[in-house]
C-alpha cells in the first residue's frame, strides 16, 4: 500500500469555515441592486385547455413591471429525459396541478404575490387520468393524445406509455418449467420528495451586453445552460450560469427547474429578477419520485440456484416523462448473477407532477421488491436469506444485465462484514427481528475535465466545472495535493461559472469523484511532467529522476537536491514551455461497480404496528475513501434518507385529481435526529481499477438497502411480509390482524399483450 | 407601511424601517442583509432560520420582526470571535457535522441554545434540542458527534479556568 499525504486523511472540508460562520451564498442570499423579485400562478385543474389568461388587473397593480404567460416564451418543447414532451411553462393546456401558468416581476415579494392573485385564468376541463395502472388500460383518457409526434419518440408504445426499456438473455420460460419453484409477487413504491433544504432558486440578470446571467441552485450548470438557450430559443454561448452554493440536491437539481421564468423577465425588464421557491413550491412544481408497482417472477431449484426472473415495472412519470424509469430495468436483477432473465420497465403518463431523478432514481424501488422478494424466496425454499444470497451473487468475471464483465470487486467483503456485526445468522425474542438487503450501483462517468495550475507561491489552483455536491470540491482538491506532494490548504479550488470552466457532466449519479477525479489526477500528472521539465533543466537530471513530495521537486535518489514548486512555478514563467498549467478532459470510464450490503434490527410493536429501526449496520465497497470522514457522512446519510422511504416518507397524491396533498414538512414526515438508530458504517477497500488511486462512487448505494432490510426484519420479527412503502404503522397493524387489501395488484398480461401488439 | 424597529444583532444595536408583516427572518435577511439565517420552509418545520432571542433558540420565521423590538438576536454571524471559532462551529468543522450547509447555521444556533442552558447535556437530550432542525444529507450521527464534542470542549475548557 502506498503511504499517503493527504489522501485517506479524514480533513475537514475545504467549505467548512464558510458554512460554520453563514458565509456561504446560496442562491437566495444574492441581493442585487434594483433587484426584483418574482412569483408564479400555477394551474388548479388536473388537466384542462386554458380559454384564456386576462393579466391586465395585475398588470396596473402599484410596483408590478412585468407578467408573463406561456405565450410570452418561444413556443418550443423540452425534455427533462429523452423525449421532447414539455413547455417551460402552459401554453394552451395545463396538464397537472401546480403546473406553471404565469409568473410577475415586481418590486418585492408581497406585491408579486397580490398581482398573481389578480390573474384571471379562464380553463375547460378534460378527461384526467391520475392512476398509472388505470392510464395503461385500454381507453384510458390519454394526457398526450400527441404522444407519437414528440421528439425522441421511439422506446414508447403509444397510449400513455412514453418509455419501455428492457433487458434480455436466455431462454426464460424454459427455464420456468425446469425450475422446482415459482414465486410471484408485486411490490408497490410510494412517492417521495428529494428533501433538500434550500428550495429552488435562481436570480437572473441581463447584461449591458445582451447576455444573460443566471445565479442558480443547480447540480447541472452546463445542463441549465443549454435547456434555458432552447426554451428561450438563444445561443447557448449567450447564458453564463454560476453555480453557488448549493443546500442540497439529491438529484432534484440536475436540470432546468424555474430559472426559465426569472430569465425571461430579466430580459423583459431590464433589472435583475429573483426566484425563490416556496417549500409547497418544492412539492409541487420540480420532480420528486413517483409511484412504481414492480412484479417479480422467479424460478428457483429446491437447493437455492436461482435459474429465471422475469419483471414488470410500471413508472408513474407524472405530466412530462422527467427522468423516467431512469436506472431501474437492470436492477430487477439485484447483485446476482441469474442466466435466464427478461426485464421491462414502462413509463406511464398520468395528470400530475412529472418525475425528476432522486438519488439513483428507479434502482431504490427497484432494490426494495427484488431485496424483498429474495427474503420470501428464502423463506418459501427453506434457506437462510443471507445463504441465497451467497449461493447467487454476482462474481467476478460474470456477466452483468448490460453484458459487461463484472471486474474485481467487493460485493463479498460486504456481506461477510455485516453478518459478522450483526452475528448473522441469529433468531431474536420479543418483537424483534433482523433482516438484511444487498444493494449495487455502477461508479458513474461522463465528460470531465479538469484544469491545475502551479502559481507562483508553490500553491495550486483547480480548476473544474463541477459543482460541490457533498464535499466533492474536498475529494477532488485531496486528489490534486496528493498527486503533487503539498497540503490540502495550498490548493485553491475556483468558485466556478459556466464561461470560466471548461465543460463537465452534471454532479450526480455518484460520478464526481469517480470520474472528475480521475481527470483531476491526469491533469495533476500532466503539471508534474512539466514541473519536472523545468526542473530537470535547471538541475541538470533527466526528467525522469524526479520525484514531487513536501511540497518540492527532487531527485529521487538524492532528495535534499531540488527545488521548491514555487522557485518552479517561478522559473517556468521565463521557460519556453510557459507557466505550468496541467490539463486533462476524458468521458468515457471502465465500469466500476459498487456493493453494499445493508442490515437493520428492528422492534415492531404488536398492539400499535410500530416499528422501531433499533440498530442498523452497512457496509459498502468505496474502493478508496479519498476523505474517509467525508465518505461516512455520505453513507450515515444515506441509510437514514433510506429509513426515511422506509418507514415514514410519502408524497400524499389525491386519487381524483393528482394534487398534492402534502406539501409541507410538518405532513411530509423526514426523518429527525430523534427517530435514528446510530448508524455503523463499515467501509471496505477493494480499489477499481480505474478510478482516482482506486475510488469508486459513493453516494447513491447507501440508501437503497433500507425499505427492504427493514421489511425483511418486520418479517423476521413477527412473520408478515408488508410489499408497500411506507412500512407505516397502520399497515403493519392491518397486516398482523390479517388483512392484506393494501398489497398492489397489476395486471401482468395486459403488459405482455401491450407489448406483443 | 414600514415601522421603526430597534433592536440589538450580535452586540450591535441596529435600527431599520421594517414592515408590520415582515418576519424576524425577513428583517434579518432582507433589512439587515444578515444572510446567515437561512430560509428552507417558513413554515417553523425545518429549524434552518434557528436564531437566539434573548439566549433562547427560536425559529425567526415565525416572530414577527415587531415583536422582538428592544431584543437581543444573536445569529450564526454573531458567534466567532477575532480570536476564532465559537467552540460548537470549531466542533462541526472537525467532526464533519456537515455536508451541503444550508442546515448548519440553524443547527448551530440551536446548539448554542441548548449548551447556554444544560452546559452537560445527555445525548438523548441534544438529539431532543435538535429535534425541531431538520438536516437531509448527513444522517445527524456526525451532528451528534459535533454536538457532544463541543459539549466536552466548553466543560473542560470551564474546568481548566476553574
Amino acid at each position: 500500500m502506498v503511504d499517503f499525504k493527504v489522501l485517506g486523511q479524514s480533513l475537514p472540508r475545504i467549505d467548512a469555515l464558510e458554512k460554520v460562520t453563514g458565509r456561504s451564498t446560496y442562491t437566495g442570499d444574492v441581493y442585487l441592486p434594483g433587484m426584483l423579485m418574482c412569483k408564479l400562478l400555477v394551474s388548479e385543474r388536473s388537466h384542462a385547455r386554458i380559454v384564456s389568461i386576462d393579466t391586465s388587473l395585475a398588470e396596473r397593480l402599484p410596483g408590478v413591471r412585468c407578467v408573463i404567460t406561456g405565450k410570452d416564451f418561444p413556443d418550443v418543447y423540452f425534455g427533462s429525459g429523452a423525449l421532447m414532451d414539455r413547455r417551460i411553462m402552459a401554453r394552451d393546456e395545463v396538464f397537472y396541478i401546480g403546473e406553471p401558468v404565469a409568473a410577475v416581476a415586481a418590486d418585492d415579494e408581497t406585491i408579486a404575490q397580490e398581482a398573481v392573485e389578480l390573474i384571471r385564468v379562464e380553463y375547460q376541463d378534460l378527461d384526467n387520468v391520475v392512476e398509472p395502472l388505470q392510464a395503461l388500460e385500454p381507453g384510458a383518457s390519454l394526457v398526450h393524445p400527441d404522444l407519437t409526434s414528440f421528439t425522441g419518440f421511439g422506446f414508447a408504445m403509444g397510449g400513455n406509455n412514453c418509455t419501455m426499456l428492457d433487458a434480455d438473455r436466455g431462454d426464460v420460460d424454459a427455464a420456468f418449467q425446469q425450475a422446482d419453484r415459482i414465486f410471484e409477487e408485486t411490490y408497490h413504491s410510494q412517492a417521495i420528495s428529494q428533501g433538500f433544504l434550500e428550495p429552488m432558486a435562481c436570480v437572473a440578470h441581463q447584461e449591458a451586453n445582451g447576455r444573460l446571467t443566471i445565479w442558480a441552485s443547480t447540480q447541472g450548470p452546463y445542463q441549465v445552460r443549454a435547456q434555458l438557450a432552447s426554451v428561450l430559443d438563444i445561443s447557448l454561448s449567450s447564458i453564463k450560469v454560476i453555480a453557488m452554493e448549493m443546500g442540497g440536491g439529491f438529484g432534484a437539481k440536475l436540470r432546468l427547474a424555474l430559472e426559465g421564468f426569472p430569465a425571461l423577465l430579466a430580459i423583459k425588464t431590464g433589472r435583475p429578477v429573483k426566484l425563490v421557491s416556496t417549500r409547497e413550491e418544492v412539492f409541487t412544481l420540480n420532480g420528486p419520485r413517483l409511484a412504481t408497482n414492480i412484479y417479480l417472477k422467479t424460478g428457483v431449484m429446491d437447493a437455492g440456484r436461482i435459474v429465471a426472473r422475469e419483471a414488470y415495472s410500471v413508472f408513474d412519470v407524472g405530466a412530462y416523462m422527467g427522468a423516467g424509469p431512469n436506472a431501474g430495468v437492470g436492477h430487477a436483477l439485484g447483485p446476482y448473477s441469474i442466466p435466464n432473465f427478461r426485464l421491462r420497465s414502462f413509463g406511464v403518463y398520468t395528470n400530475k407532477i412529472y418525475v425528476g431523478s432522486y438519488r439513483a432514481s428507479g434502482v431504490a424501488d427497484m432494490t426494495f421488491a427484488v431485496e424483498s422478494h429474495m427474503d420470501s424466496i428464502a423463506h418459501g425454499i427453506g434457506i437462510d436469506p443471507l445463504e441465497l444470497r451467497i449461493q447467487n451473487a454476482i462474481k467476478q468475471g460474470d456477466t452483468t444485465a448490460t453484458g459487461a464483465r463484472l471486474p474485481r470487486n467487493g460485493l463479498m467483503d460486504t456481506l461477510m462484514a455485516v453478518k459478522e456485526k450483526l452475528g448473522l445468522p441469529k433468531k431474536m425474542e420479543g418483537g424483534r427481528g433482523v433482516g438484511i438487503a444487498l444493494a449495487e450501483w455502477r461508479s458513474g462517468s461522463g465528460p470531465s475535465t479538469a484544469s491545475i495550475s502551479v502559481n507562483e507561491d508553490g500553491t495550486i489552483s483547480l480548476l473544474t466545472g463541477s459543482v460541490d455536491i457533498s464535499g466533492s470540491d474536498t475529494s477532488l482538491a485531496q486528489i490534486a495535493a496528493e498527486s503533487l506532494g503539498v497540503t490540502l490548504d495550498q490548493v485553491i479550488v475556483a468558485k466556478r461559472d459556466t464561461d470560466m470552466a471548461p465543460f463537465t457532466g452534471p454532479s450526480g449519479g455518484s460520478r464526481i469523484v469517480y470520474s472528475q477525479g480521475k481527470a483531476v489526477e491526469m491533469a495533476a500528472e500532466d503539471a508534474r511532467e512539466k514541473l519536472y521539465a523545468v526542473a530537470a533543466e535547471r538541475l541538470g537530471v533527466p526528467a525522469g529522476a524526479l520525484a514531487c513530495g513536501d511540497g518540492r521537486v527532487y531527485v529521487q535518489d538524492n532528495p535534499p537536491q531540488g527545488l521548491t514548486l514555487s522557485q518552479v512555478a517561478r522559473q517556468s514563467l521565463t521557460y519556453r514551455g510557459g507557466p505550468i498549467i496541467g490539463l486533462a478532459s476524458l468521458s468515457s470510464m471502465a465500469f466500476a461497480p459498487v456493493f453494499a450490503t445493508q442490515g437493520a434490527e428492528v422492534l415492531v410493536d404488536r398492539e400499535t404496528g410500530h416499528v422501531k429501526v433499533t440498530r442498523y449496520v452497512q457496509a459498502q465497497d468505496v474502493g478508496v475513501a479519498i476523505n474517509p470522514m467525508g465518505v461516512e457522512g455520505q453513507l450515515e446519510g444515506g441509510a437514514v434518507q433510506g429509513i426515511g422511504r422506509a418507514l415514514s416518507e410519502e408524497i400524499l397524491i389525491d386519487p381524483d385529481t393528482g394534487r398534492v396533498r402534502n406539501p409541507s414538512l410538518s405532513t411530509y414526515l423526514m426523518p429527525l435526529a430523534l427517530d435514528m438508530p446510530e448508524i455503523e458504517t463499515v467501509l471496505v477497500s477493494v480499489p477499481s481499477e480505474d478510478g482516482p488511486f482506486g475510488a469508486r462512487a459513493v453516494a447513491e448505494p447507501p440508501g437503497f438497502g433500507p425499505p427492504a432490510a427493514i421489511a425483511n426484519a418486520i418479517y423476521d420479527a413477527v412473520g408478515v411480509r408488508i410489499k408497500t412503502l411506507p412500512l407505516s404503522a397502520e399497515r403493519v397493524l392491518a397486516a398482523l390482524q390479517g388483512q392484506t387489501g393494501d398489497e398492489a395488484r397489476m395486471d401482468v398480461d395486459l403488459l405482455r399483450q401491450a407489448e406483443a401488439s | 407601511m414600514k415601522r421603526p424597529l430597534q433592536l440589538t444583532v450580535n452586540d450591535e444595536l441596529r435600527q431599520v424601517l421594517v414592515e408590520p408583516y415582515f418576519s424576524l427572518l425577513d428583517a434579518l435577511r432582507d433589512e439587515l442583509q444578515l444572510t446567515g439565517t437561512k430560509k428552507g420552509c417558513d413554515e417553523g418545520d425545518c429549524g434552518a432560520c434557528t436564531v437566539l432571542l434573548d439566549g433562547k433558540p427560536v425559529t425567526s420565521c415565525l416572530v414577527l420582526a415587531h415583536s422582538a423590538h428592544d431584543s437581543h438576536v444573536t445569529t450564526v454571524e454573531g458567534l466567532a470571535t477575532r480570536e476564532g471559532l465559537h467552540p460548537v462551529q470549531q466542533a462541526f468543522v472537525d467532526c464533519g457535522g456537515l455536508q451541503c450547509g444550508f442546515c448548519t447555521p440553524g443547527l448551530i444556533m440551536a446548539t448554542v441554545g441548548l449548551l447556554n442552558r444544560e452546559p452537560n447535556p445527555t445525548l438523548e437530550e441534544v438529539k431532543y434540542a435538535i429535534g425541531g432542525n431538520l438536516c437531509r444529507c448527513t444522517g445527524y450521527s456526525k451532528v451528534l458527534d459535533a454536538i457532544m464534542t463541543a459539549a466536552g470542549d466548553i466543560n473542560g475548557a470551564k474546568d481548566q479556568k476553574e
